[in-house]
């Protein structure tokens, strides 16, 4: 009795491998080239598959047919099971494209406040004359959701004392960035909570 | 397995340690706005000094343009000491830095006990406190030295306020007199008045000597005066001519162009036992040599490519360099107080103009805009540079900062004003 339940629990186990690498070998593939844009995919899928944009039409149509012969049914079945799984890929697309969007979106949002921090700065920071050489000193800024400036400090200083004053004083003259407010929280948190401003010096007769 | 867990690893690290940075590379044209409060008086003094100090300090740190004032009628409050000072009556002016101070006593030798403060308003903390005790006779002194510490603590720069310019003056067509006064322009002096060009002067490192050409006898011919005496003596050199004395840093040589037979080359010549040593020997005309600040190198115009240009010299070597390769014209040159960098008039159609290099760089930058100007000289704390330039066909003294920021133009004097050379500083 053992050996027959044993027989049975690998030959089950057998068929169950062998349906996995069926079902592996039966989902479609997606030649997403990594230098091409996805979106070109994208279009491409839609072409092929124009069922795809209407799917609850297709879908009682379908329903319909069933009703007359099984042989009908079969390939209907057939049918859905690949539009589906067709259409599951695509939603995966879709949601890679929404995410390469909703990234490409933040950085934009990063890059924009982060030019106008840079600007703000550079208006007020009274750089000292005639630094031959090469400085740079960084500061750490920590900041509230409101923009207000909470606390800074200069965590790599330079070794030019005047430089370093300079910076100190330009950054008493701020109190608040108050753009990080067009950002969402999420985005703020991650990248502008706490943030650096790289001072430079090019070394240059400036 | 591995590999997964290192990709996560790069994930997670970089979510925790990545932290945004933003560049700041250029800084603002805004110039510093300081308020020069009127110094008060204890009472019982009867002269109003404090006045006059602060009127002194305010004058010196506004004459090269590099900061901006606060008018004395905008101020909310005039206080002389700490207690009366609150850093928002200046923060709502829009002011950096406030200066206050107090005449505290003189005494019977007419000794001025004097105190004095510097404040950052935006990082609301004194910077500078000082007192110095002066005659009343030498007010204008004391203010350069007040001057002077303030606007170190400011730009960490050497104060420059008690230097002094040398220059010649061409009050009409036959008349030519070697100058010298303070920075400002006040306390001329005329040390030698000549019927025959006199050029190039240059102060000894001690600023007790000036070195100058003149032609009084018919050829160029190199003096050494004596500032405290006015005695002058003439360097009796070899050659045809001999001119464009530069003193060494150490003060004990000068680099100088003797000409042999016409044809110029720059020389050695060594004050005490009166030696001169050859440093160049070329069929080109070599001249206006300049010392490097460690005395390793001489820098000189040539024309031995064709065209004026700059090379330097090893002292000791005597290997030479090709310092300039822009445009047909490259000369004066002159290196900066931390030797890393020169400074030369610098040729471009026509246009004759005050240019700077980096001497690791390959580029120039003129600085000026003016068009004929020549025989820059730069402030001893590297940061000004003033040049003879012409409107119309009188000549004046123009300066610029480096960084651009301030031009001006000094005192117009009797005449037409060229060949300025500024004093080194006084130790």
């Amino acid at each position: 009795m053992n050996k027959v339940l044993t027989s049975l629990n690998t030959f089950f186990l057998i068929l169950l491998f062998l349906s996995l690498i069926f079902s592996m070998f039966s989902f479609p593939k997606l030649n997403i080239d990594e230098t091409q844009s996805i979106k070109v995919n994208f279009y491409e899928l839609i072409q092929q598959n124009d069922i795809l944009f209407d799917p609850p039409a297709a879908n009682t149509l379908i329903k319909k047919e069933a009703k007359k012969t099984s042989a009908i049914n079969e390939k209907t079945n057939a049918d859905e099971t690949s539009i589906i799984s067709k259409f599951k890929i695509n939603k995966l697309d879709i949601k890679n494209e929404i995410t390469k969007i909703k990234l490409s979106k933040e950085r934009e949002d990063i890059l924009r406040v982060s030019a106008i921090i840079q600007q703000r700065i550079s208006s007020i920071w009274i750089k000292p004359n005639s630094l031959s050489e090469s400085l740079i000193a960084k500061v750490l800024i920590n900041l509230a959701p409101s923009g207000e400036i909470l606390n800074f400090s200069l965590i790599e200083p330079s070794s030019n004392t005047s430089f370093n004053e300079s910076i100190l004083t330009a950054m008493n003259k701020m109190t608040f960035f108050e753009e990080v407010l067009s950002l969402e929280r999420k985005l703020f948190e991650k990248n502008f909570r706490n943030f650096n401003l790289v001072f430079k010096s090019s070394g240059e007769i400036e | 397995m591995i590999r997964f867990l290192s990709i996560l690893f790069i994930l997670v690290s970089n979510t925790i340690f990545s932290i945004l940075e933003i560049e700041i590379l250029k800084g603002s044209d805004n110039l510093s706005k300081v308020a020069f409060v009127p110094f008060g008086n204890e009472s019982g003094i009867e002269e109003n000094y404090g006045s006059q100090i602060s009127k002194n300090i305010e004058k010196n740190m506004l004459l090269f343009g590099e900061f901006e004032n606060l008018a004395v009628n905008e101020m909310l409050s005039y206080p002389s000491s700490e207690n009366d000072f609150y850093y928002r009556d200046w923060k709502v002016l829009g002011v950096d830095y406030s200066v206050i101070g107090k005449v505290n006593s003189v005494n019977a030798l007419g000794n001025l006990n004097i105190s004095y403060s510097l404040f950052n308003i935006n990082r609301r903390i004194k910077i500078l406190e000082g007192e110095i005790v002066g005659s009343e006779d030498n007010i204008e002194d004391i203010s350069k030295i007040i001057s002077n510490r303030i606007y170190e603590q400011i730009t960490g720069l050497r104060g420059i306020f008690d230097t002094k310019l040398a220059y010649v003056i061409n009050s009409d067509a036959d008349t030519y007199q070697m100058c010298i006064s303070d920075i400002d322009g006040k306390n001329e002096q005329i040390l030698f008045t000549s019927k025959a060009p006199i050029m190039s002067p240059d102060w000894s490192p001690d600023r007790k000597k000036i070195a100058y050409v003149s032609f009084e006898n018919g050829l160029a011919e190199i003096f050494i005066q004596d500032l405290q005496s006015g005695e002058r003596d003439s360097i009796q050199a070899l050659g045809m001519t001999n001119s464009a004395p530069v003193w060494s840093p150490d003060g004990k040589s000068l680099a100088l162009v003797v000409s042999f037979s016409g044809n110029p080359d720059i020389f050695l010549y060594s004050i005490r036992n009166k030696r001169l040593v050859r440093l160049t020997n070329h069929y080109g005309i070599d001249t206006e040599p300049s010392w490097s600040p460690d005395s390793k190198k001489i820098i000189f115009t040539s024309d031995r490519s064709g065209s004026p240009q700059l090379y330097e010299i090893s002292t000791k070597s005597k290997r030479k360099k090709r310092l300039t390769r822009d445009g047909n014209y490259n000369a004066r040159g002159r290196y900066f107080p931390d030797g890393k960098s020169i400074f030369f008039v610098h040729g471009n159609n026509g246009n004759f103009q005050i240019a700077i290099k980096k001497l690791s760089s390959r580029y120039i930058e003129t600085l000026t805009s003016t068009s004929l100007d020549e025989s820059p000289t730069i402030s001893p704390n590297g940061n000004i540079i003033i040049y003879a330039t012409k409107d119309g066909s009188n000549g004046y003294l123009g300066g610029i900062t480096l960084d651009g920021k301030a031009r001006f133009s000094l005192p117009v004097k009797n005449g037409s004003v060229r060949e300025p050379a500024w004093s080194p500083l006084l130790n």
